[in-house]
């Protein structure tokens, strides 16, 4: 079995780095003929340009480094590319923007891939009355913000905690918001795909040329492919349409801190049937109060202690930002008087748990929108990526997120499984609990200090804990950083990992040569079989 | 019709237009201002190392075209590298002469 080094997730210390099999003549000769397609202003293969496209927020800078970056400006030119990475047997590694931070940022799984930058790929094609957008992978949170802001158009964004990125790159890597939006992924509505053939493809009724219910119905007829295209390396997305959410007439809520760390429980399960009945339509995230904190202030401005935070710490960092041990924001969005009959359940659930604060909040178009109160509102946002400077030098993030139910106990059970796992590895504990339609995702950060080679020594058999602790209770991850990606896909491994054998038979049927994205997701073409066995 | 218009806007908006757009505030605007504007990342960590009123790039007085490019290029402790793929040679010239005020 090719991946039986890796079938036990624990006690690893470093995942093989794996590299592109062509060498470098043959490289070279394919990046000369991608010049020849987009121009040399468009071909970035200096030593900075590798560094600039490589994992920023890494465990080992120097394992997943690209050979080079091309950047095409139209969808014929990525077909174009696509032929020549065929025709000379390279591996390709597709970004939108490249800002995926803390899940490899540009950075390719195989080291030597010539990455497909996307960035200049920015039209943006509005549908007002349907409420949709038909976007390239270019156009960035607050690119998209900024044209409906100019054009006056009254719909809203959901954005992520870092929105520096891509819409579309974010929704095909399943990434999450705050709003009644904020799974990303289900927004997507109708693709244009480059295969790994060069081929191109309309998903939806988007195969039907001139239908204009490309972006309004989401699967066409017979078989829906969009998620064949979503954390997969089936193909590349050269168009996405997204549905946006119609500018609400009122937002109101509450901002809700808990004071005990015993108070996760009540929490979850007063919000879980809100959320399932839909009396929440946003999908709200219990933050601990470090993932506040954190964005605030600096380590060293309350300890030079080593090791997890102690409890004395927690209590004074806690005091001064006013925080309980779980916080969470709820707002509900829509006409006024079906968010009031709304707000009131909310509010008669949230008193029977005794929360230590309940703070309301009222919304109307024309109302200024505070910054802190942006990932709510549909606003970009930048600051919370503060957290990177937490151990007050060069830092970063990597997640570790597990799909949990919505039960109360079994989300603590978790929590004190992995905030032990914390303590025991030394590290500072920022969990959230993310609320969908009926699971629960897990999101906790391990916050990296770039500049203390011991601690960063302790980052990956951490991680490597976390995961297996999680499997033994049934809980695999959502999303995965570039380094995880395989003991990640491990995990789902039901009848023999039917599920990988599947995706590797798609893979070899779409992508016989093997060149776009190997590794992405723990999918491997059949060429990086004999590689990955030694 | 409104779609049709509203894409004749986008088209006016794309990348062709954008690359040929050299005008270094705007630039600025569109590249950076999600970091370095008043709530931004850069703004929030450089408040924490001067002071406050100038920890937005705009306001400082000391920056010269060569630094502002450098460390564009090369990221500056959390601030990651902008890639030529996102912001071209000629673009990023223009971002730091604007930042600069004209000092090389």
């Amino acid at each position: 079995m090719r991946h039986s080094s890796s079938t036990s997730t624990k006690g690893q210390s470093h995942l093989d780095g794996r590299h592109s099999p062509a060498d470098g003549v043959t490289l070279a000769k394919a990046l000369k003929a991608m010049t020849e397609v987009v121009g040399a202003e468009a071909v970035f293969a200096t030593q900075e340009d590798r560094d600039a496209y490589s994992d920023r927020f890494p465990i080992d800078p120097h394992r997943h480094r690209p050979y080079a970056a091309v950047a095409p400006t139209s969808a014929a030119q990525v077909q174009a590319l696509v032929k020549i990475a065929v025709a000379h047997r390279v591996p390709i590694w597709t970004i939108s923007r490249g800002k995926n931070l803390g899940y490899g940022t540009s950075a390719p799984v195989v080291a030597g891939s010539i990455i497909l930058d996307l960035s200049r790929m920015q039209k943006i094609e509005v549908d007002v009355e349907n409420g949709t957008v038909l976007l390239e992978p270019g156009v960035g949170f607050y690119d998209l913000y900024a044209y409906l802001q100019t054009h006056k158009i009254p719909l809203w964004l959901s954005v992520p905690g870092n929105s520096w990125g891509s819409v579309i790159g974010n929704a095909l890597d399943r990434g999450l918001g705050y709003t009644p939006y904020g799974e990303h992924t289900r927004n997507l509505c109708g693709l244009e795909v480059v295969l790994p053939d060069g081929d191109m493809v309309r998903t939806g009724m988007g195969a039907m040329p001139n239908a204009p219910s490309w972006q309004l119905h989401k699967y066409g007829y017979g078989p829906a492919w969009d998620q064949l295209f979503v954390q997969s390396n089936f193909g590349i997305v050269t168009k996405a349409g997204m549905w946006l959410m119609p500018q609400p007439e009122i937002v109101r809520g509450f901002d809700v801190e808990m004071e005990h760390m015993e108070d996760l429980e009540p929490l979850i399960d007063a919000l879980g049937p809100l959320r399932r009945e839909g009396v929440l339509q946003q999908s709200p995230t219990i933050g601990n109060w470090f993932r506040a904190a954190n964005i605030l202030t600096t380590r060293r401005q309350w300890t030079d202690q080593p090791g997890s935070l102690s409890d004395e710490v927690i209590s004074a960092i806690r005091k001064q930002f006013g925080l309980g041990w779980w916080g969470v924001s709820l707002r509900v969005f829509g006409r006024e008087t079906v968010v009031q009959a709304n707000l009131d359940i909310l509010e008669k659930s949230l008193r029977a748990i005794n929360p230590m604060a309940l703070k309301p909040f009222t919304w109307r178009p024309g109302d200024a929108i505070a910054p802190t109160q942006s990932g709510w509102m549909g606003v970009p946002m930048t600051f919370a990526m503060q957290s990177a400077n937490w151990f007050g030098g060069r830092g970063g993030h990597i997640g570790f997120s597990p799909v949990l139910t919505q039960s109360g106990k079994l989300a603590m059970e978790q929590f004190r499984r992995t905030y032990a796992r914390y303590k025991e590895f030394g590290m500072d504990y920022q969990a959230s609990f993310a609320f969908g339609e009926r699971h629960m995702l897990n999101v906790n950060a391990v916050l990296l200090n770039l500049d203390d080679p011991q601690f960063m020594q302790r980052v990956d058999p951490f991680l490597r804990t976390l995961i297996a602790d999680a499997r033994e209770h049934g809980y695999g991850e959502y999303r995965a950083h570039i380094d995880y990606m395989d003991t990640v896909a491990d995990c789902y491994d039901y009848n023999n990992h039917a599920l990988r054998r599947l995706n590797e038979r798609v893979k070899n049927a779409l992508d016989p040569a093997g060149i776009l994205a190997p590794g992405k997701s723990g999918i491997w073409p059949a060429a990086y079989r004999t590689q990955a066995r030694s | 019709m409104r779609r049709a218009v509203l894409a004749g806007i986008a088209l006016a908006l794309s990348v062709a237009a954008q690359a040929a757009d050299l005008d270094g505030k705007r630039l600025f605007q569109s590249r950076c201002l999600m970091c370095h504007g008043p709530v931004g990342m850069g703004t929030g960590l450089l408040s924490r190392r001067m002071k406050p009123e100038v920890a937005q790039l705009e306001k400082r007085e000391d920056l010269s075209a060569a630094y502002v490019e450098r460390a564009a290029r090369v990221g500056i402790l959390n601030m990651p590298p902008i890639t030529r793929g996102d912001v071209t040679d000629a673009q990023l010239a223009s971002i730091a002469q604007y930042l600069s005020r004209g000092k090389p």
